[in-house]
């Protein structure tokens, strides 16, 4: 049957993604069982690993902080621009779109002109006679760029989710007696739970793994985990070291979307319950 | 046939006739859909032949076969207008340009759709698309043409309408309909030949209305119209006893004795006073129908609708006369009693089943 | 509720738009400080018309996602078909190879890849340069393929199957009946996949950085190592160029789309002429065409029939023609037309060292200082240097003849010499505290301080202090040090290398130690800014000079170029740039007055009699220092004295896996 033919056409897709996905998957696990010198196998930079997971546990921490605070604020964005107009909504979705395409270093720097101790900021609260904040160099700097640079991806795919609820179920939520708050809370927040979840994935994997935000606006204090996988590359020369924390940081990044993904699982069926 | 290892279509033996209109009726998942897909090329049968002129068609893709199909819900490509849909064929086939021209503006007159060429498909009705559709598949020129439920998304009205058009674009262009539908209406209505299909089988082909005053088995008798089915047994030639009573008939042929299913149509009951009757029942339900009212009337346990434009009153004792051309005796099949007792009748059962019909595949 | 939700979208907006708003002012600005605004002028966008090198990586990234959407469009389009055909559980398994890309994170991707194609090209192939153009496009592909993919499927999944049917009813065969049909109908998911797909590979900067090597750079990963040094106004100007085109795109896209939601409301469609088709289709042929032609040529026009020499230095370390300077490369192609020079920078000798162990790229001239040519020569990652080529080696001062790291004066010819000290912010900082080191330790400054982020010079720094040798190789010491650098840690606001410009001259710290040439250029910016060298305690005196790796494809061009750096007249001229010492006989008479007196960049020569250099040291030692100094950036406490060997980490990394395994596999499992 012809259907048997089109399935060739996933042939050299397959090949790829295994050559260029799995396979430098395998490269980097080999890498990380092999000695740096010698090239022999070991155990030693798992071993080492055990350094590096309170930097893991930080970065993990910022990243809940600001994935948390990315639907805290997003939710309502994304609730206000699916319920306007349809030109509205498509202006105001493109303008959210647009930051995404724009260089996120270059974006990022401008956070750093603004917050410096000189910084913009500074120099307005100043003028004004409030004397200054000193935000960089803090992980609450760190936290702000991440949710600076990652909140689109939470208010889109949020966006996607209420629009598409249909308003006759909050009608019916109405009808049945429920008011504003309840509407909410047994309605629309149950059914927006794909879209929460999806985006707290987008904003807590670029999130964790990130190493020029911190870098930029962040302090002595404040490394983490991709500021490290990139010295043991970019500076110190161990990739056997820095693939053994790519694979832990993939591995860490695996299991919670894995635990979130069971979360929804759940939460769905809830939802459509409802 | 088979289908994800399923035996979806069993022995089916059929002759289409030039010029002929011929129907395929069956409830849904009886297999005439996938008859239809194997002769248009859809499907390669896993077992049997194709064969089309005297030659076996089996490896002739779609694409190549002199055989149009309508689709179920038409299938118009909605980035093309009504011009781009029906000249589509054509192009395809890279006819002149003139001649493309000149085929669709024919054929648009056919469909009596003259001056929507530039219209776009979102923009048409149901109708309108459902011509278009036919439009596209006609303007070919096939020796062979496929309808798939091509009236199942249509209204009532509309139905109706469109089944004569069907049959007069037919009879116009003077070529094969095959055509596949699970009304009984339609197929009898339409039809010069009727292919009443269950199971993967074919349960008996004819003339609409040999199918319907001379059904092979119970299941054809309860398909085609409405049916009482009663267990008798066929005494002798003309004799038959059901009810603990033997009524002339004019069935024969039958071995002595042999237990045979007795069809009688509702509309073909007389009512009489009690005493008159050969069989004496309650009215239990009464139900207005427009032309006739729906009896069912109890006889001894076992319920039978009856068809009459006289009123009777529920709790009423009846009687019934059976004349002998009104009883018509069938072999005992596989079907024998599934069908024909209407203890549980209701008057929605005829819709409920007809909506279960539109989900086919 | 909805008024403080409005209120709340409007400042979210103003969030995300307020820093694209400094970068647009920014680039009007004829200062180059982000923070202040000095008067309007239109000369960075005049300056960025002329920077061919800005221009070509814009190209290069162009070229990149241009060429990589539209393959990773037509494969994953197709292999979307495919996909679609096959039985369900066989494309869940390739739906969960497809999201490998999208769920990782981009640096693991990065990783991956470049530890494939370096294992690949320097292991298997014995490539030099295993990481190029072409590694760089495979790794766009493989990340933009997902994005086609995950977009053309649902709409395969819509589609009405029986389109297809009818289709090869009315006689196409299935290959004309995917273009005359199927394409029509998935054909939003595919423009909107090659959108995704365009955007993500043009503003790539994670997997970009880790995949290319030195030859083939995008914008995005130029621009990071443009951001730790003070930035180019030119770049705000780009930015904003590139910000007004991607807004009238985008807003052109949202008009055609609501002119076409409104054109499927009226009935009639206007009929296309044939004349208009072939119109259009010339129309998007000859755009295409445009595009990969402007592409090339913003690449070519740079490189056409020339020999490439790929010189890697330091940020901030040759003369580039800025404010009023001698722009040494172009120069050097003016003097040598056929060599075309591809320049780019790292910021420590250990990142140096990184890149070149690293593999995957070629480099025909580095210039690493005294310590680090040791090592490389150590590890026969050095060529010998054909001094018949280098003429000029003859103004080379005897003092930096017959060193240390080379006695045989075979592998280098020096670039500059200069020390490491103290630069700090007389404004902030009490004269009475600048004694010594321990300024870098006093708790007063706390928070302005900043600190090499590089290993052997913040240990340096820490030696200095406490008297210990700064070449030890005693791994006790080593230890002390490092506890020293771990008591800074919390006085400490950054660990810096070509950042410090902004931050000090921005005075957002005070107190740094740095090389006297960069702090030199600092003080010129900053008039507040001194300079300080605490020679009773010691203090590192270095020496960089110019080598050829072994992976080097020019030896010729490369040495060509050494000999153009050391005429005294070049030398000195480049000297006023970069602040340092030359090593040149006669270049001091080059430079400009107030520099070739300056005491920061020619110290008296008792001074100079107190530097100490830097020593190779063995392998372990400096890998232990590596392991300490991170331990000390990552803990910021007191570094454990003795790593315990403990399971535990192995057993935490297995048991994820274990329960990533579980996790991944038990929903199967569910819905059976």
């Amino acid at each position: 049957m012809k259907k048997n033919k089109s399935i060739l056409l996933s042939g050299p897709y397959i090949l790829w993604m295994l050559l260029f996905t799995l396979i430098p998957l395998g490269v980097m696990g080999y890498y990380a069982l092999t000695d740096p010198d010698t090239g022999a196998f070991t155990l030693n930079n798992l071993r080492d690993l055990g350094l590096f997971l309170p930097t893991l546990g930080t970065s993990v921490w910022y990243s809940i902080v600001s994935a948390i605070i990315c639907l805290g604020l997003g939710y309502p964005v994304a609730y206000f621009i699916a319920h306007r107009s349809p030109v509205t909504q498509k202006i105001l979705y493109m303008l959210i779109m647009l930051p995404m395409c724009m260089s996120f270093l270059l974006r990022t720097l401008a956070w750093v002109g603004l917050l410096e101790t000189n910084g913009i900021i500074n120099v307005l609260l100043g003028k004004l006679g409030m004397g200054t904040v000193e935000i960089i160099g803090t992980s609450g700097a760190v936290i702000l760029g991440m949710v600076y640079n990652y909140l689109p991806y939470m208010i889109l795919p949020l966006y996607a989710i209420i629009v598409k609820i249909d308003n006759r179920l909050i009608e019916a939520a109405e009808d049945l007696g429920c008011n504003g708050t309840q509407v909410f809370c047994r309605v629309i927040l149950p059914l927006s739970m794909p879209g929460i979840l999806s985006g707290i994935t987008m904003v807590f994997v670029p999130a964790v793994s990130t190493f020029y935000i911190s870098q930029k606006l962040g302090g002595a204090e404040t490394m983490l985990i991709g500021d490290v996988i990139e010295k043991q590359f970019k500076t110190s020369n161990n990739p056997n070291m820095g693939a053994a924390l790519s694979l832990l940081l993939m591995l860490m990044v695996l299991v919670c979307t894995g635990i979130m993904n069971r979360f929804g699982g759940e939460d769905e069926e809830g939802g459509v319950v409802v | 046939m088979e289908f994800d290892g399923e035996r979806i279509l069993d022995g089916i033996n059929l002759y289409f006739n030039d010029k002929e209109f011929l129907t395929l009726l069956g409830p849904s998942g009886c297999g005439k859909t996938t008859t239809l897909r194997i002769i248009g090329g859809f499907l390669t049968p896993t077992s049997g032949r194709v064969l089309f002129d005297g030659k076996c068609i089996n490896d002739v893709p779609a694409y190549e076969r002199q055989i149009n199909t309508v689709f179920q819900r038409y299938a118009l490509f909605p980035h093309l207008d009504v011009y781009g849909n029906i000249a589509f064929g054509l192009k395809v086939a890279k006819l002149p340009k003139e001649e493309i021209q000149k085929r669709v503006q024919d054929i648009l007159s056919v469909v009596g759709l003259t001056g929507f060429e530039h219209r776009s498909i979102d923009s048409l009705s149901g109708g309108q698309q459902q011509r278009v559709a036919i439009a596209r598949a006609l303007v070919n020129r096939p020796k062979v043409l496929l309808l798939d439920e091509p009236l199942a998304a249509l209204d009532l009205r509309l139905r109706k309408d469109m089944q004569n058009e069907l049959k007069r674009i037919q009879q116009a262009m003077g070529i094969t309909f095959i055509y596949v539908t699970h009304d009984q209406e339609e197929a009898l209505s339409m039809s010069d030949t009727v292919v009443v299909m269950d199971k993967g089988r074919i349960q008996q082909i004819g003339k609409p209305e040999d199918i319907y005053n001379e059904p092979k088995n119970a299941f054809v008798a309860d398909f085609i119209g409405e049916s009482n089915i009663l267990d008798g047994i066929m005494l002798s030639d003309y004799k038959v006893k059901f009810f603990g009573r033997v009524f002339d008939c004019v069935d024969a042929g039958f071995a002595p004795n042999e237990p045979v299913d007795v069809v009688i149509r509702p509309e073909d009951i007389d009512f009489v006073p009690a005493g008159e009757g050969h069989l004496v029942g309650t009215v239990t339900s009464v139900t207005f129908k427009g032309l006739n009212y729906d009896i069912i009337v109890d006889f001894r346990g076992f319920k039978w609708l009856i068809q009459t434009t006289d009123y009777h009153s529920e709790g009423e004792t009846v009687g019934i006369r059976l004349n002998p051309e009104d009883i018509h005796i069938m072999h005992k099949s596989e079907y024998s009693g599934m069908f024909g007792d209407y203890s549980s009748y209701s008057a929605e059962y005829d819709e409920l089943t007809e909506d279960a019909d539109n989900e086919e595949e | 509720m909805k008024k403080t939700n409005r209120i709340l979208t409007i400042l979210i907006f103003a969030f995300l738009y307020l820093p694209m708003l400094v970068l647009v002012v920014a680039s009007f600005n004829t200062g180059k400080n982000l923070t202040i605004f000095e008067g309007f002028t239109l000369d960075q966008y005049k300056a960025l018309f002329q920077d061919k090198d800005l221009l070509a990586l814009l190209g290069n990234s162009l070229l990149i996602s241009i060429l990589s959407t539209a393959i990773a469009t037509a494969f994953g389009t197709f292999s979307a078909v495919g996909i679609h055909s096959m039985k369900p559980r066989l494309r869940k398994t390739v739906m969960s190879l497809t999201n490998i890309p999208m769920t990782n994170p981009d640096i693991v991707t990065g990783i991956s890849l470049s530890l494939l194609f370096v294992f690949i090209g320097s292991a298997l192939l014995h490539q030099k340069e295993s990481l190029n153009f072409w590694t760089l496009l495979i790794a766009h592909i493989t990340f933009n393929l997902p994005y086609v993919i995950l977009n053309v499927m649902p709409k395969l999944k819509q589609m009405n199957p029986a389109l297809q049917d009818a289709a090869m009813d009315l006689g196409c065969t299935p290959v004309q009946s995917f273009f005359k049909v199927t394409l029509h109908e998935i054909m939003p998911g595919i423009v909107s996949g090659a959108i995704m797909a365009f955007t993500m590979s043009l503003d790539d900067f994670v997997i970009s950085y880790f995949v290319s090597g030195n030859g083939f750079l995008t914008l995005p990963v130029e621009i990071y190592s443009y951001t730790k040094k003070p930035m180019q106004p030119r770049v705000y100007a780009m930015f904003t160029l590139l910000f007004l085109l991607i807004f009238v795109l985008m807003v052109a896209m949202n008009l055609l789309q609501i002119r076409s939601d409104r054109k499927k409301l009226i009935k009639q469609v206007k009929p296309v002429s044939s004349r208009q088709k072939t119109f259009r289709r010339v129309c998007a042929i000859a755009c295409a065409i445009a595009i990969l032609l402007g592409c090339g040529w913003l690449i070519l026009s740079t490189r056409q029939n020339k020999v490439t020499l790929n010189v890697m230095n330091w940020g901030q370390n040759i003369a580039d023609g800025s404010d009023g300077t001698l722009d040494i490369i172009a120069a050097f192609e003016e003097k040598y037309p056929d060599i075309d020079v591809n320049y780019t920078t790292y910021d420590s000798n250990e990142s140096l060292y990184a890149k070149l162990a690293g593999g995957g790229l070629t480099v025909d001239l580095i210039i690493p200082s005294d310590y680090m040519i040791a090592r490389l020569k150590q590890e026969n990652m050095l060529l010998p240097l054909n001094f018949d080529n280098i003429p000029n080696y003859k103004y080379v001062q005897e003092a930096f003849k017959n060193t240390a790291y080379d006695p045989e004066n075979k592998y280098s010819v020096p670039y500059t010499w200069g020390t490491v000290g103290i630069i700090y912010n007389a404004k902030f900082v009490d004269e009475a505290d600048v004694t010594g080191w321990e300024l870098l330790w006093n708790e007063k400054y706390k928070g302005k301080i900043l600190q090499f982020d590089n290993s052997r010079d913040a240990f340096g720094v820490a030696q200095f202090l406490s008297g210990i040798s700064i070449n030890t190789t005693d791994a006790e010491e080593l230890r002390q040090s490092a506890n020293k650098l771990a008591e800074q840690n919390p006085l400490v606001r950054q660990y810096v290398m070509d950042q410090i410009y902004s931050i000090m001259e921005g005075e957002n710290a005070w107190i740094a130690p740095y090389y006297a040439g960069d702090c030199m250029m600092m003080m010129d910016a900053n008039p507040d800014l001194r300079f300080y060298l605490p020679e009773e305690q010691g203090f590192n005196l270095f020496i960089d000079a110019m080598c050829i790796p072994t992976c080097s494809e020019n030896k010729d061009a490369a040495e060509k170029f050494i000999n153009f750096l050391c005429e005294p007249e070049i030398s000195g001229a480049n000297m006023d740039y970069i602040c340092y010492g030359s090593p040149i006989e006669g270049a001091r008479d080059y430079m400009d007055e107030y520099l070739a007196e300056s005491d920061v960049i020619y110290p008296d020569q008792s001074i100079l009699d107190k530097g100490v250099s830097y020593l190779f040291l063995p392998a372990e030692t400096n890998r232990l220092m590596d392991n300490l100094f991170m331990e000390i950036r990552i803990a910021g406490q007191q570094p454990e004295e003795e790593e315990e060997a403990s399971a535990l980490p192995v057993v935490l990394t297995l048991s994820g896996l274990a329960a990533a395994a579980a996790l991944l596999f038990l929903p199967k499992r569910k819905h059976k």
